[in-house]
């Protein structure tokens, strides 16, 4: 994750000092620390509501009887494990949490062990009285999925009203007093109704906004067709980068962050040396060199329904382990697994245009998943990088040249 | 006589919330053993070996795959009274014979 209004704005949000690269409704621009563990995901089921066309997790289609789904029990022993391991935060996902009834005693365990838990929903079972309902069990964030005006939104989600149900969600949660933001995943199907939602959702009360690059995972993988270009992601991003900073000018501290490519890090250094120029880009830099580039297998995690470990949310077809095999932490420490040793070693072995590029140590070659989706191998460039040439040569800034 | 420590046979069943979940092994070099290296999700051995390929090819000169469903799995892990004080790596049997 990268937040564009910290990075260009100086924009602070939250306490917590972590980074982290899911939404998970804070932000911390200043801190040093590494981040030790990773921020684990929890797809608590694979049940949902809508059929989204880009669910990632395939969710919505006929469904294995959800018996075999991780159990209350099995869930609080997860959360305990993952406290016990020094998890910060664990982010509640699916499928769609909210049909799960015991969501609200999980959320409360979490909070209870100590961990920060945050909800990632399509919003359209949030009442009032849920959102109530989990905010005093301590949740600490929602984002919800919108992805277009309410004709394409619901096109995209598969049913009659979801746009209107997921609008009522946001506003049940702002009326509980939950800070919620919007996720949206932009397409070339629905990058149209981009400026549109915001606008929208500004008037709702909504100031944190969190795009999403599409995974090319569960029925993503069958949208590479309708996947951005690289001029519509560049012209996405810029417009996104000059609208916070606009916001920022005229006294409004929106919050905007970008999910899911690390080739945004490299744009947005070039975009603040052409802006406000070197010193800035270079400071910029630095701070995306902290932050480590594409987070698979170390700063972010995955749990799946039914107990298995993902590299990242979006990397279903692989699993290092089950939780009800071994202990989270047992999994995410075994190094022996060659994979994982290389996803956190990977500088040494990108290839083709990432080997040399310049933004390589704020990148590191972005999604491997999309690069094996491509056929681009393990190592492989990310098919979704739209850095030019002229923007990959040379050397990186450095804080040292800054000063 | 070594004391045991008590396992329990954990969850069955297809554990692929969508798809088929395979067990992937895999194989250094020839001399090397074999090891467990996670799992894929892929509808039949053919692409679940194709998927893992892409994974390990880097790395391994065989791979194995196996219907994660069919593997019967012993553990301390989640066993009643499993804690710090169970020896994570099980004393050599023969000790006790």
């Amino acid at each position: 994750m990268i937040s564009v209004s910290t990075l260009l704005c100086d924009h602070a949000a939250g306490g917590n000092r972590l980074r982290y690269d899911v939404d998970t409704g804070d932000t911390d621009p200043v801190s040093t620390a590494p981040q030790r563990r990773p921020v684990v995901v929890w797809n608590t089921t694979n049940g949902c509501n809508l059929r989204c066309a880009h669910c990632y997790a395939g969710s919505g289609g006929p469904e294995r009887p959800s018996g075999d789904e991780l159990t209350t029990e099995e869930g609080k022993r997860l959360l305990s494990e993952l406290a016990d391991y020094g998890v910060p935060v664990v982010l509640f996902s699916g499928g769609e949490p909210l049909v799960r009834d015991d969501l609200a005693e999980l959320v409360a365990h979490a909070a209870d062990e100590g961990l920060r838990p945050v909800l990632s929903t399509n919003g359209t079972l949030l009442t009032v009285e849920r959102a109530r309902e989990l905010k005093r069990a301590g949740l600490a964030y929602a984002g919800v999925s919108v992805d277009g005006l309410p004709e394409r939104n619901d096109e995209f989600r598969g049913v009659d009203g979801a746009f209107d149900a997921a609008i009522d969600g946001i506003e049940s949660c702002l009326d509980v007093g939950l800070k919620t933001g919007l996720r949206y995943t932009v397409t070339g199907r629905n990058v149209d109704d981009l400026e549109g939602v915001i606008e929208l959702l500004r008037e709702v009360g909504v100031d944190r906004f969190c795009f999403y690059h599409l995974a090319y995972s569960g029925r993503g993988a069958d949208l590479e067709g309708v996947d951005l270009t690289d001029d519509q992601r560049r012209r996405v991003v810029r417009t996104l980068c000059d609208r916070t900073v606009e916001a920022h000018r005229s006294g409004d501290d929106i919050e905007t962050l970008l999910v899911g490519n690390y080739a945004d890090a490299g744009f947005l250094v070039e975009y603040a040396r052409e802006r406000f120029g070197e010193v800035a880009a270079r400071r910029v830099y630095d701070r995306l060199e902290r932050n480590g580039g594409d987070p698979a297998g170390e700063r972010v995690a995955a749990v799946d329904s039914r107990g298995n470990v993902h590299p990242t949310q979006f990397w279903r077809t692989y699993s290092l382990g089950n939780v009800r095999d071994r202990s989270f932490g047992d999994i995410w420490e075994d190094e022996s697994n060659p994979l994982l040793a290389a996803l956190r070693n990977r500088s040494e072995r990108l290839r083709g245009r990432c080997a040399e590029c310049r933004y390589q140590e704020v990148c590191r070659g972005g999604s491997r998943l999309r690069a094996l989706s491509a056929g681009n191998g393990l190592f492989g460039p990310d098919p979704q990088c739209y850095l030019d040439a002229e923007e990959r040569r040379g050397a990186p800034p450095t804080t040292a040249d800054a000063d | 006589m070594v004391e045991r420590p008590e396992r329990s046979r954990t969850e069955g069943g297809e554990r692929a919330p969508t798809g088929r979940e395979w067990e992937v092994f895999v194989r250094d070099a020839g001399d090397d053993p074999i090891r467990h290296a996670g799992s894929v999700r892929a509808r039949g051995a053919e692409t679940a070996h194709e998927l893992a390929s892409r994974l390990f090819a880097w790395y391994a000169t065989d791979i194995w795959v196996c219907p994660a469903e069919e593997m019967s799995r012993f553990s301390t892990h989640g066993a009643e009274g499993a804690s710090a004080d169970v020896p994570r790596e099980e004393p050599r049997t023969t000790e006790g014979f």
